[in-house]
C-alpha cells in the first residue's frame, strides 16, 4: 500500500506526499535500502518460482533480498547440509530494483532448526557457502546458547506454534551486544488466522524483551502473493510492539547491520580502529580553547 | 497489467515537509488475485476490506469507517481515504488480507513503491 496525503485542495493536480512516520507528523531521517532476507527457497518447485519472486520483491522496492534454505537436522539419519544454488544459474539477468534504477542483490542464507545442540557445528565448512547464517532454537537452552556464544547472524522466533519458552532478558541482551538480530517472518499471518494471533503475540513478547533493537522483519515467503512491500511491513511491524522508527529499521538499517555482521563473520573477524596518539600534532583550535575544561579534548598521557 | 500502468504516469518527485499530521490520510492499493480474470465491484471491494479489518481487529475494527474514492474495475485499483488515527489499523489488515473467496491475493501499492519519505509525486 502506498501512503498518500494530498497537499493541495485542487484535485485537479494530484499532488500526494509520503510521510516516513505512520498517522503521526513527519519526520525525515537518512534510510538505508530495503531488504528482505528471507524468502524461502522450495526445495521440490522448479526454480520460475523463485524467479518470480524475486521478480516481485524487485518490483516492490527491495534492494536485498536473501534466499533461505532451511536445513532441520534430524537425529535419525545423517543429512547433507544443502548447498546454494549459484544465483547467475537461477536467473539469467537480474531484475531492476523498483525506483533505483540498480538490479537486485541477491544473498543467500542458511537456516538451521535445531532441536539439539550438535546441530550447530561451529567450524563447518559448509557454511561457509552461505552469505547468512540462522538459526531456529526450539528450546530455551539453544536459544541461551545462539544468543550468547553461536557466531550465527539470524535467530529466527517462532511463528507457527505458541512461544515454547519465555525470552529472558541476559540472552537477548547479550544478543544485542554481539550484534545477533531476531527475525519474525510475517508471511505464516497471511497464511492462517491462528498463526497470526502465534506471530503477533511472540513479536510483542519479543519487543518487549529487546525493547526494538535488533529485530528485523521478513517475508519468509514461498508464494509471489505472499510477499508484501518494504512500507507494509514496516506499518505490519507496528502491530508487534515496534516504535515508528524502529518499524523502519526493522526492514531497511537493521537488516543492513545483519549483512555487514554476516560479512564480519565471513571474513578474519575484525575491525582494526587507528587513532592518533601523539598530542603535539594535534594543536587545540581556537574552538576548543574556548570551550569548557570539562569539553576539552584530554591530552593524552605519555608516560 | 501493473507494468503498463507504470509507463503511463512518468513521475516527478519533490520534497515536503509537514510540520502537523494531516486529517486524513490516503491509501493507493491494487489488488493482485492469482486468477486474473475475476473482477468485483466496488461494493464487493469495500466488504471484503471490511472483513479483513473485522478478522483483524473484531467488531471494533470494522465499525472504522473509511472511503472507497475511487476504484477502476479493470486494474482492482482503489483509492481509499481513512482518518489519520485509524491508518495503521486500515493499513495492517489491508497487508494482512492473503485469500479472496478462497484464492490466494495480494493489495499491493501502485508501481515505484520505493519513493523517499517526504517526497511528492506529482501525476502529469
Amino acid at each position: 500500500m502506498l501512503m498518500f496525503t494530498f497537499v493541495t485542495k485542487n484535485s485537479s493536480s494530484r499532488h500526494a506526499s509520503r510521510l516516513l512516520t505512520c498517522g503521526g507528523p513527519c519526520t525525515v531521517s537518512i534510510m538505508s535500502v530495503f531488504m528482505d532476507l528471507n524468502l524461502i527457497q522450495n526445495q521440490t518447485e522448479d526454480r520460475s518460482g523463485l524467479k518470480s519472486l524475486i521478480e516481485t520483491a524487485a518490483h516492490l522496492g527491495f534492494s536485498t533480498v536473501a534466499v533461505n534454505y532451511v536445513f532441520e537436522p534430524t537425529t535419525k539419519k545423517k543429512q547433507n547440509i544443502p548447498s546454494p544454488t549459484p544465483i547467475n544459474e537461477l536467473i539469467d539477468q537480474l531484475p531492476i530494483v523498483q525506483g533505483r534504477s540498480r538490479p537486485i542483490r541477491v544473498l543467500n542464507r542458511l537456516t538451521i532448526v535445531m532441536s539439539d545442540s550438535s546441530h550447530y557445528r561451529p567450524t563447518a565448512a559448509e557454511y561457509r557457502r552461505f552469505d547468512l547464517l540462522a538459526v531456529y532454537p526450539t528450546t530455551e537452552k539453544l536459544f541461551h546458547a545462539a544468543c550468547m556464544t553461536y557466531d550465527v547472524d539470524i535467530i529466527c522466533i517462532s511463528v507457527t506454534e505458541k512461544l515454547p519458552f519465555f525470552f529472558k532478558r541476559a540472552p537477548v541482551n547479550g544478543a544485542i551486544e554481539r550484534g545477533v538480530a531476531f527475525e519474525v517472518s510475517y508471511s505464516a499471518a497471511i497464511r492462517d488466522a491462528t498463526m497470526r494471533r502465534y506471530t503477533i503475540a511472540n513479536a510483542i513478547a519479543l519487543v518487549d524483551t529487546c525493547k526494538g533493537k535488533n529485530v528485523i522483519v521478513s517475508s519468509a515467503a514461498e508464494k509471489r502473493l505472499e510477499l508484501r512491500g518494504p512500507h507494509d511491513a514496516a506499518n505490519l511491524s507496528l502491530l508487534f510492539g515496534l516504535s515508528d522508527a524502529d518499524a523502519k529499521e526493522a526492514v531497511s538499517s537493521t537488516c543492513r547491520s545483519v549483512v555487514l555482521h554476516a560479512e564480519r563473520r565471513k571474513s578474519a573477524g575484525g575491525i582494526i580502529h587507528t587513532t592518533k596518539t601523539s598530542p603535539e600534532e594535534t594543536p587545540p583550535t581556537p574552538d576548543d580553547r574556548d570551550a569548557p575544561a570539562a569539553k576539552r579534548a584530554k591530552p593524552l598521557e605519555t608516560e | 497489467m501493473r507494468r503498463d500502468a507504470d509507463k503511463e504516469e512518468a513521475a516527478v518527485y519533490q520534497r515536503v515537509v509537514r510540520k502537523n499530521g494531516a486529517p486524513y490520510h490516503y491509501l493507493k492499493t491494487h489488488l493482485v488475485l492469482e486468477d486474473e480474470s475475476v473482477r468485483l465491484s466496488a461494493v464487493e471491494l469495500k466488504l471484503f476490506i471490511i472483513s479483513g479489518l473485522k478478522n483483524l481487529y473484531g467488531e471494533v475494527g470494522a465499525a472504522l469507517t473509511f472511503d472507497l474514492l475511487k476504484y477502476n474495475e479493470d486494474t482492482l485499483s482503489a483509492l481509499l481515504r481513512v482518518h489519520s488515527r485509524g491508518l495503521v489499523k486500515l493499513w495492517s489488515s489491508l497487508t494482512l488480507l492473503g485469500s479472496f473467496q478462497g484464492q490466494a491475493c495480494c493489495l499491493q501499492g501502485p508501481a515505484g513503491v520505493s519513493v523517499p519519505a517526504g517526497a511528492v509525486r506529482k501525476q502529469s
